[in-house]
This record gives structure tokens, sequence and C-alpha cells, in this order.
């Protein structure tokens, strides 16, 4: 009896002792505090005259402290041309950060323009950082010029604004500048070019369709009742494209038709307002672009020499608001907002932007209008257009200008599109696609290659893109 | 022999739905009809047909020396064999559930000593058949078809009843076993593999209380296959594991108390389960400025908590009416923790832990017979009732972004009656109510009939039904943006399920027992009526709701043997069934018969001399076809895809020493080396259309070694 309980006992244990398992799984790296600037370069046109030159982290910093950064100058002088904040003595500044934060900035202030002709030049270089066992490592140097010179390179995170993705953000790589306007500050876009083309805003899922009736007053709620519910997007409706404009960007495809000289061939247009940006704050990695219905509007469109007058009105309204809308020299459209029955402001200049990132209406084929977060369009319209590479076929890295092929570039707005992340369905979240890069002409035909770093923030988050590029 | 008694008692039990009795010491059986028969069996130590007779179910039963032979630790691991019955696992949640008569595990119940266990999804149904141990299991038991009278509703295809191990003929039983597993080909001592030590204890302290309890550990490390696991820093889709590591505790308590005409047991259990999702995107976080990377991903850590209460009490009434009384407490619940994982520095960050799906309640069941003396008519009367608390969290599934709440009663009442026609016919009708407080009342009916023709032949007739209730999914999903609309629909009444089968059977033997065969022949046919499948209920905009709108067929015929000769057997099943779908919620759809075949068989050898048993285990699983749309024709035109047919082989070789107190098996699973099955069908649709990877059914060959040392005084 005795026997068998040790041999029990002693079964036990050794069974038993298998089951302490090792989970310490490998060597934990912990993440290096690397400085670096955001971008290596920066350039002044004659109009600014103050930039924030930003210093990135790859970490959190782990406690306060500083950069020290010297630099050399090239045909300039400190306190003459430029100065810094914080200030600069013999060849260096220091730039302090706090613990926990994931950069740092100082400001450069250009005192004098360069003369047409001469280089005028700042040369930054990160020579410290009071951190134990800090690396600077990456762009450890920035060139400032005072003349308006195209980006070598450099790495942009444009705004968009988390998952409600609330921002259309318009980005200039050669200026490494970006420019943005909430989503639904606009409803309609006054082409200033030549034709007289007026297009809907997509990135909120606006709809339109004409009606028979030129009389805006006599056009009422019960007249569209029937239609209502097929002019929007993402009916599956394989034909409801011809209520949305376009999704190539050609303005020969816009939902309103060429307004026309003859009044009379203006017909009144039914206006599905599209959705108000988001404002509930979705499951981490889903987006929630989509908010409170819009509404309704019927407007007509007539011309005026070269003008545009705007009819407006509720849809039961028996009177109607008319506004004169003129052409912007320089921009592609002249924007207008229901809200607040005003002309605002939403792109840069045509030739200052060549992507867009923004909520975009697409078409899926055969199923009609599909509404997409995380696009990128190009700036098709002053002739910016891209198109994807796999890394399988050449890494990025590898990429040069002798492998640009011009054939591949077509004329469709949507070069990037969606192309560059990995679409959800049931039970997937769309993800970041790391096998794909994209050659980008933009408006000044320079041709870049670039690639996109993320999709979402760390922690999943979406709606907080990033990319990097270089000038082939 | 003892095979045969044990079957003689199932088919006892679900005659009068009292499964516990399967144990009762005879001063109990003696006033009961039923108990009568019984006794003349056990009293003349061989199968009495006419008492088989009695029973009105064909129930299959897997003894525990077949559970013993497969060295199987979960359910998961012993109903791959099981004719009709195929087990879907899920990778991607670690989970198995049961697929019979071409219907997933919703229509399916499972029950520990006649009462539905609990699971996170469902009282009984939906369960996932890894997470049921069977270290204190006498025997395992399958009725196929709708057993609504019997188990109430969510019993449409079948049911399993568990039967636990509650007397012993030693004062002590100690057995401790270790077992170690490949999983493939992936083995390490701690690391991979799975890994299983338990230890079991029994003791009956006099003739009237007896307890038990067991531990078992059991550690299911995962398989990668080409996935390289949770430190896998690329987002090339290789991070994790293909089947998810899943480490399981399981702990069960038994006391059993049995005297003169009465007789009650208490049985406990907790589970706990711990599963890791190690997501496959990585988010690199490339910083083209410090050309550095800080991958994250976001993973979850699932842990599952069942608690399991029964209390059983048995025995008679005014010296006469016998009675059966179950009430049950029990719980389970599984919280997620989500957090974002920092891959470099192994961090956590985002953490957030809550509550993603859970149920729990009361339960009772009670059973009430032999009112009258004749022994023609006997009647039971009973009921059942529940109290289930169920939630779901909006991560597990898709809601306007509340949490589920819900609170189901049930209250049923059923009858059921049998009548003797004469020495060779009898039939038993019954019916049963069921009152909820979500759905309108509905009923189960059941008959069942049989004849024992002069011949030996034995023919039964089984007419059955019970609904299936909506689940969570149906009744509250909330997918609605831009693009889509799909939403539950609290209107959705159960769905309805009949089915009827006919066994005619019959055993063979020679007088002096020299060898055996048993063979059964049975046709069934099953429908389900007002099958809830999502439906356009708006063409523009495009909007889709659950709607009870389909209907769903299956006939088929098996053909069973089991042939014993010496030392020797041999078990052959063949089944072919037909399915057809009417798809009403389809623009159109083909309702023709698709048809496949199964094929079951295992040999078992004892070689007593040295105590060796040699057992092979083979199932087939012959091509399965589906309808699909062909994409290439506008106008719409089915083209049948097919998944391939497999063959899932499992042999094990088992030796005992020392007087059979050491026991040693030595086996493998899989041994076709089956992983995933090529299938045509396309999935998806509109416009996530998933690609076609084909169904991951297994891991590959494994091999496992079980050590066990049984300790009887």
């Amino acid at each position: 009896m005795k026997n068998h309980f040790l041999y029990v006992a002693a079964l036990a244990v050794t069974l038993f002792g298998t089951s302490c398992s090792s989970d310490d799984g490998g060597d934990s790296t912990p993440a290096e505090f690397v400085v670096a600037f955001q971008n290596p370069s920066l350039s002044f046109d004659t109009v600014d005259s103050e930039k924030q030159i930003n210093l990135v982290f790859s970490t959190t910093a782990p406690e306060d402290g500083s950069v020290t950064i010297s630099f050399t100058t090239e045909n300039t002088e400190y306190d003459t041309d430029f100065t810094t904040e914080p200030a600069a003595a013999s060849g260096q500044l220091t730039v302090d950060f706090t613990g926990g934060a994931t950069g740092t900035a100082f400001t450069f202030n250009k005192l004098q323009d360069a003369i047409e002709g001469t280089t005028k030049a700042v040369n930054f270089t990160i020579s410290a950082v009071s951190v134990a066992d800090a690396k600077i490592q990456g762009n450890t140097q920035l060139a400032v010029s005072f003349t308006e010179t195209a980006a070598p390179s450099g790495s942009v995170s444009p705004e968009v604004g988390g998952p409600n993705e609330d921002n259309q953000v318009y980005v200039d790589l050669s200026s490494l500048t970006q420019t943005s306007a909430k989503r639904d500050s606009w409803d309609l876009g006054f082409y200033s070019g030549s034709d007289f083309r007026v297009a809907i805003n997509g990135s909120i899922y606006m709809a339109v369709a004409a009606l028979e009736s030129t009389d805006i007053d006599a056009v009422t709620e019960a007249d569209v009742e029937t239609l209502q519910p097929q002019v929007a997007v993402g009916t599956f409706d394989a034909a409801n494209t011809v209520y949305v404009d376009d999704v190539t960007g050609s303005l020969d495809g816009t939902a309103i038709a060429a307004i026309s000289e003859t009044d009379a061939d203006n017909p009144v247009y039914l206006v599905n307002l599209g959705f108000a940006v988001g404002t509930t704050e979705p499951e981490v990695g889903s987006e929630a672009v989509k908010g409170d219905a819009r509404g309704w509007k019927k407007i007509r469109i007539l011309r005026s020499g070269e003008d545009y007058i705007l009819q407006y009105a509720d849809l039961d309204a028996t009177t109607h608001e008319e506004m004169t809308i003129s052409k912007a020299a320089g921009h592609h459209f002249t924007f207008f907002s229901f809200d607040t029955e005003e002309v605002v402001d939403v792109q840069p200049q045509a030739d200052r932007w060549d992507i867009n990132f923004t909520v975009f209406t697409n078409e899926i084929e055969g199923f009609g209008s599909y509404g997409y977060a995380d696009f990128i369009t190009t700036n098709s319209l002053s002739g910016a257009l891209a198109y994807p590479v796999e890394t399988a076929t050449i890494a990025y890295a590898d990429f040069a200008l002798a492998d640009v092929d011009e054939a591949s570039f077509e004329d469709d707005q949507r070069g990037i599109g969606s192309q560059w992340r990995n679409g959800g369905g049931p039970g997937t979240l769309p993800s970041l696609k790391n096998d794909v890069f994209f050659v980008l002409k933009d408006t000044d035909g320079n041709l870049y290659k670039i690639r996109f770093t993320a999709l979402t923030n760390e922690s999943g988050v979406r709606g907080y893109p990033a990319f990097e590029f270089e000038l082939l | 022999m003892s095979l045969n008694k044990n079957r003689l008692f199932i088919y006892f039990s679900f005659f009068f739905s009292v499964g516990i009795l399967a144990q009762e010491p005879a001063s109990v059986e003696k006033d009961s009809m039923a108990m009568q028969n019984l006794n003349e069996v056990v009293v003349t130590g061989q199968i009495n047909k006419q008492s088989v007779d009695k029973s009105v179910f064909e129930v299959k039963v897997i003894p525990r020396e077949t559970l013993d032979r497969l060295a199987g630790n979960t359910l998961a691991d012993v109903l791959n064999q099981s004719l009709n019955i195929s087990i879907q696992p899920n990778p991607s949640s670690g989970k198995s559930s049961v697929e019979l008569f071409g219907l997933d595990g919703q229509y399916f119940k499972i029950l520990v000593d006649n009462i539905p266990l609990i699971n996170d999804e469902g009282l009984g149904n939906n369960t996932d058949l890894t997470q049921i141990n069977l270290d204190d299991i006498e025997q395992v038991e399958i009725v196929e078809g709708s057993m609504g009278v019997q188990y109430g509703s969510n019993a449409v295809s079948g049911i399993i009843n568990i039967i636990t191990r509650k007397d012993s003929d030693y004062q002590w039983e100690i057995t401790p076993y270790v077992q170690e597993e490949t999983i493939g080909n992936e083995y390490g001592f701690f690391d991979q593999g799975r890994h299983i030590q338990s230890l079991k204890v029994g003791h009956r302290f006099s003739d009237q209380w007896y307890v038990n309890g067991n531990v078992t550990h059991n550690d299911f490390t995962g398989h990668q296959n080409n996935r390289e696991g949770e430190f896998h820093a690329l987002n090339d889709g290789r991070r994790g594991y293909e089947w998810l590591p899943k480490l399981q505790y399981s702990g069960k308590g038994l006391v059993s108390y049995t005297g003169d005409n009465f007789r009650s047991f208490y049985r406990m259990e907790y589970f706990n389960e711990q599963v890791d999702r190690y997501d496959s995107v990585v988010r690199e976080n490339f910083n083209p400025s410090t050309q550095t990377s800080n991958p994250t991903a976001s993973d979850d850590i699932f842990t599952s908590r069942r608690f399991f209460n029964h209390l059983n009490v048995a025995g008679q009434l005014f010296q006469k009416v016998n009675y059966d009384i179950s009430a049950s407490y029990q719980q389970q619940k599984r919280d997620v923790e989500q957090f974002t994982y920092r891959i470099n520095s192994r961090e956590k960050f985002d953490v957030e832990s809550q509550e993603y799906e859970s149920r729990k309640g009361f339960y009772s069941r009670g059973t009430f017979s032999n009112f009258f003396t004749s022994e023609k008519t006997s009647l039971q009367l009973g009921y059942e009732l529940s109290n289930i608390n169920g939630y779901s969290s909006s991560a597990a599934i898709a809601f306007s972004g509340n949490n589920i709440a819900r609170r189901l009663e049930s209250y049923d009442a059923f009858a059921t009656a049998e009548f003797a026609l004469g020495e060779r016919f009898s039939f038993r009708p019954g019916t049963r109510a069921m009152f909820s407080s979500q759905f309108k009342t509905q009923m189960a009916h059941s008959l069942s009939a049989k004849y024992a023709f002069h011949n030996g032949y034995q023919l039964r007739a089984v007419v059955g039904t019970s609904p299936r209730n909506p689940n969570f999914d149906e009744l509250f999903t909330y997918f609605v943006d831009v693009n889509h609309d799909v939403q539950g629909n609290i209107n959705l009444e159960p769905e309805r399920g009949v089915s009827t089968f006919l066994h005619l059977k019959k055993n063979f033997f020679q007088k002096d027992l020299k060898w055996r065969l048993s063979s059964k022949i049975s046709a069934w046919y099953l429908t389900v009526d007002d099958r809830i499948e999502l439906t356009i209920v708006n063409e523009t905009p495009l909007a889709f709701q659950y709607n009870n709108i389909d209907e769903y067929r299956n006939w088929g015929t098996s053909f069973t043997n089991k042939l014993v000769h010496g030392d020797f057997q041999f078990d052959l099943g063949l089944s072919l069934s037909g399915e057809s779908k009417v798809l009403n919620s389809e623009d159109s759809f083909n309702d023709d018969y698709l048809y496949a075949l199964q094929v079951s068989s295992n040999v078992g050898y004892q070689i007593p001399k040295i105590n060796t048993t040699f057992s092979l285990f083979f199932k087939y699983n012959g091509p399965e076809y589906q309808f699909v749309l062909d994409p290439e024709q506008d106008d719409p035109t089915f083209m049948r895809s097919k998944r391939e047919g497999y063959g899932w082989m499992d042999a094990s070789i088992k030796k005992t020493f020392m007087e059979d107190k050491l026991q040693l098996t030595l086996g493998a699973r899989n041994l076709l080396d089956i992983t995933r099955i090529n299938t045509s069908s396309v999935s998806g649709g509109g416009t996530h259309a998933t690609a076609n990877t084909g169904l991951l059914l297994g891991y590959g060959r494994s091999y496992f070694v079980k050590l066990l040392y049984n300790l009887k005084i």
C-alpha cells in the first residue's frame, strides 16, 4: 500500500513537473531612442519668411533632455540672413524636449531673400543628444535653401484626422506642404477653366439627379419621392453611377451636365447632400466616416457671362436663393457650401498640390458607386498621375528613374486610390499593403517614387496615414 | 458482455429519459416496470432482445474503451471517427463544432448526464468540442434525429449525451497519467506540442457514499505551419499561428449517495481555457526619418471559464411513482483582453479587457413515471425549465455599438406514453409544449413504434420534431454604413426541424457465441423549415435582414455492422446522404439533391498473452458538393462546387504492465496527414469575395504517447 502511494507520488511529480512551461519567448529588444530631422531639406519661396523645423524621435523620449544642432552656412550669416528660435550661438543651437514627447522643433526665420541666380543655404547637423545611449540616425542633416527647390526626399503624415477622417488633405511633395479642409465644408465645386462644369463633393457621398423640370420653384418633395432612394452612393445598383461624378476625375463625366448658355437646357437637379463627418468612435481599426445625413436640396445652375448663377432651395420651398459664383484664377474650382451659403477655400492653387487624401466615391464595376475611406487621388487635372509597382517586381530602394514606365500612367485620378491598402471585409480590418509602392509624376513633371508607411497609428487606429518619397 | 449491458442501460435510460439510472443498484430498480426489464437483463447476464426492443431510440455508444484506444482527451479527439458526424474546426477561433446531416452545431445539443452543458454561446448547442474533457467519462452516447420532446429546442439533428462515472467497484482508485503529443511535425518538450497531465482519484466510503475528482492540464501550444509565431515582425501575413495556442485546466468532482429507493449525486466542474490570438497583420511603423521600425500588432487573449453544478435526486414517491429531478446552475464566460503589442520590446499597451460573450443561469429537469401498474401502458410526465442570461459584446458580433444582454426564460412540459399491443408491437407518442419569454409557444412531438418479427429482425420507426432558436447574430446584428445594410431581426421565430428514422436490425450469432454480428440498416428524412437566412429586404438601396425563409432537406441511408470474433473486433459503417436547399432568400436556387458518402470503420485486435491491443480507426468522408452561381454567366446558372473527399485514420497500440496497473499507449492521429482540403466553392460575393484557400481540417500527422498508472485498492 505504502509502495503504491510512493509510486503514485513519484509519477505525479514527474508528470506535473513537466507542466511548468517556458514562456519567456525569446529575447526582447528594447526600442532605441533615435533622433532625426523629419525631413532632410527645407526650401523657402519668396512669400514665406518663417518655417518650423521638426525633429522626430523613434520612440517617446525617456526623459527631459535636449538636442544640440550645429550648422554651417553658405552665403548666409546668422542675424543678417536668418535667425533661429531658440537662438543659436557660435554655429550651434540647443533644442529642448520633455520626457514622453515624440519630437521637438525649432523655428527658422528667413531675414533676407536670395538674389536671383545666387545660392543661399544653411546646413544643420544634429551633433548631440543629452539622453544616454541615444542614437543619431537617418535624417541627421537638414539643408535649408532660401530659394524654392524640389525636395529630393521626405516623409509626410497627412493630418486626415483619425477614424472619422475629418479632412481632405492636399499634399505638395516638392514643397513638403499639406493643406487640409474639412470634408463637409463644401458641397459644389465650380470649375474655373474654360468649360462650365460643376463637381459635387464625393468625399461625403453626395449624389445628384437631373429632373425634367427647369422651374426650381415648381419642384416638390412629392415629385422626387420615388427617385430619392436611388440617388445615393452604395445602393448596389450598377446604373447609379450617373448620379455621381466620373470616378476617373474627368470633368466630362460630372453628374451635373455641362452648364449651357441656353437657360432652358439647364434642368433642376435633385441633390442628396450626403453625410456629415462622423463623430462616433468606432472599434479600433474601423472607420466612422459617415455621420448624420445632411438632407436634400434642389438646385439649378445657369451661366452669366464667365460666371455661374446658382439657384438653390429646400425641396418643398416655393422660392429659391440665388448666388453668382465667379471662376477663381489659378484654382481648379470655386467651392460653395450650402451650410454657410458662401464661397469657401478648399483646394490650394491648381499646381500647388499633387495628391489628396480623402474619403471617395468610387465605382465597383457591376455594383455601382461604393464609398471608400482612406482613398488617395492625384491632381490629374494638373497632370499629376501615378501607377503602382509591386515589390515582387522591383524593390523600392532599387527603383530608379530608368525603371519608370511612362505608358503606365493612366489619365485617372485613382492611380493610387485604394491600392495602397488591403480592403477589409467581415471579420478582417483593412491594413497597409507592404508589397506595393507608387511612381508619381507631380504637377511640375517631377518623378517620385512614393511608399506608404502607415494606414493607422501605432495602436491600429484608422486615419493616420504616412508616406515617404524620393525624387527619382 | 459489459458492452452490451451498457447498451441496454442506455436504451433504457432514453426510454425513460433517466440517464443516471444506468448505474442504479438493484434495490431501487425493483418496482418499476422498466426496472424489471432491466433486472431480467442483469440477472440473465445476456442480451434480452425483448428488453432491447423496448427502447425507441437508436443510440450509438462510444464506450470508455474506445475513448482510451483513441487516447481522447476532449470530445474533439474522438468524434472524427463517427459515422454521419463531422467536426468543423475553426483554426482562427480555436473552436471545433459538430456537423451532422449537413447542419452545424446550432442544431445539435450536447448533454452531460442528461442535462444540457452550457457554453459561452448557448445552453447545449454551439458547443466547442475541444472544451469538453473526457477524463471522468464512462461513455459517450449519440442519438440522431430531432429530439424535441425529450430534450427541447436545438436538438434538431441529434444529441450527444455524455455519461460520467458515478460508481466504482473499488474502495480506492488513483489514476495519474501523462500524455505527450506532437502537433503535426512540431514538438518540443516545453514549447511545442500538446502536453497533458491528469490525476483522478475515486473513493468509496461505503455502499452508500462514493466520491471522485480529477484535475487535468492540457497545453496545446498551437501549430505554426508556415507561420512564424508571435514575435515575427514583418507584415507578410506570417505572424501568429495557423492553429491557435490553447491552454486548458479542468477540475471535476462528484459526490454520490445511493440508498434504498433513493439515489442522489452532486457533480461540479470548473474549466478554464486561455486562447491566444496573434494577429497576422503587423504594423511595421517604419519611420523614414529615423530609419527605424517599431512594429506593433493588435492581439487578443481569450479566457473562458465554466462553472458547472448539477444536483440530481431520483427515487420513488409513495412507494409507487418514480421521479428523477436535476437542478443545475451553470455559467460560461469568455473574456477578451485586447491589446497592442510592441513586438521588438515585448510590450503590451492599450490593454482593454472586457467580457466577450457569456451565458449563465439556472436549469432544472424532472421526470415522473410509473403511474400505472399495467404492463401494457406506461406514462412519463416531465418538465424542463431554464433561465439563462446571455451577453454578447459588440466585439463578438457587429452591433450598433451597444452590447447585448438578454435573458431567455423557458418553461417546458412534456409527456410520453407507451402502449404495448401484444408481444411484438408497441408505440410511444410524446409531446412537449415550450413556453418562452422570447418566442411564441412552440410544440414538439414524437411518435415512435417498434415491431419485432419472428425471425429476430426488429423494425423501428421514430418521428420527432425540434425547433432551433435564433442566435444572437440573427437577432441583433447591426452592420450599416454607406455601402452596407445588414440587420438582425428581433421578430424571428424558431426554425422547425422534423426528422423520421427507420431502423431495421438483427443480431446474428453462433450458439456458443464464438462470433457475433450485429447489422443495422437505417434510413432517414430530415427537414428544417423556416430556416433563418440573410435576405434582401430592399433592392435600392440594397438592404439585408435575417428572416425565416429557407428550407432544408436531408435524406439518407446507412448500413452498419459490428463483428466480434474472439479477440478480434471489426466495425464497418456506410452512409449515403443527400441534401437539398430551398433558398428563397436568393433570387434563384437549385434544390436538387446533392449526395455524399461516408465510410467509417475500425479494427481492434487484442493479444491477451502480451496484454496488448492494436487498434486502427478509419473514416472516409466522400466528396461533398454545393451549388454555386457561375460567375461567368449573366443568367443565373448553377455549377457544382466540390470539396474533395478525405480519409481520417488513427491508430494505437495499448499495452499494460504490472497486472494492468501501468498502461502505455502509443499512437498516431491523422495518419493520412490531412491538412487543407481543396474546395472549388466560392464564398463571399458582393465586393468581399474571399480567396479560395481550401478548408483547413487538420494540422497533419501527429504522434502521441500516453502513460497511465491505475491503482485500485
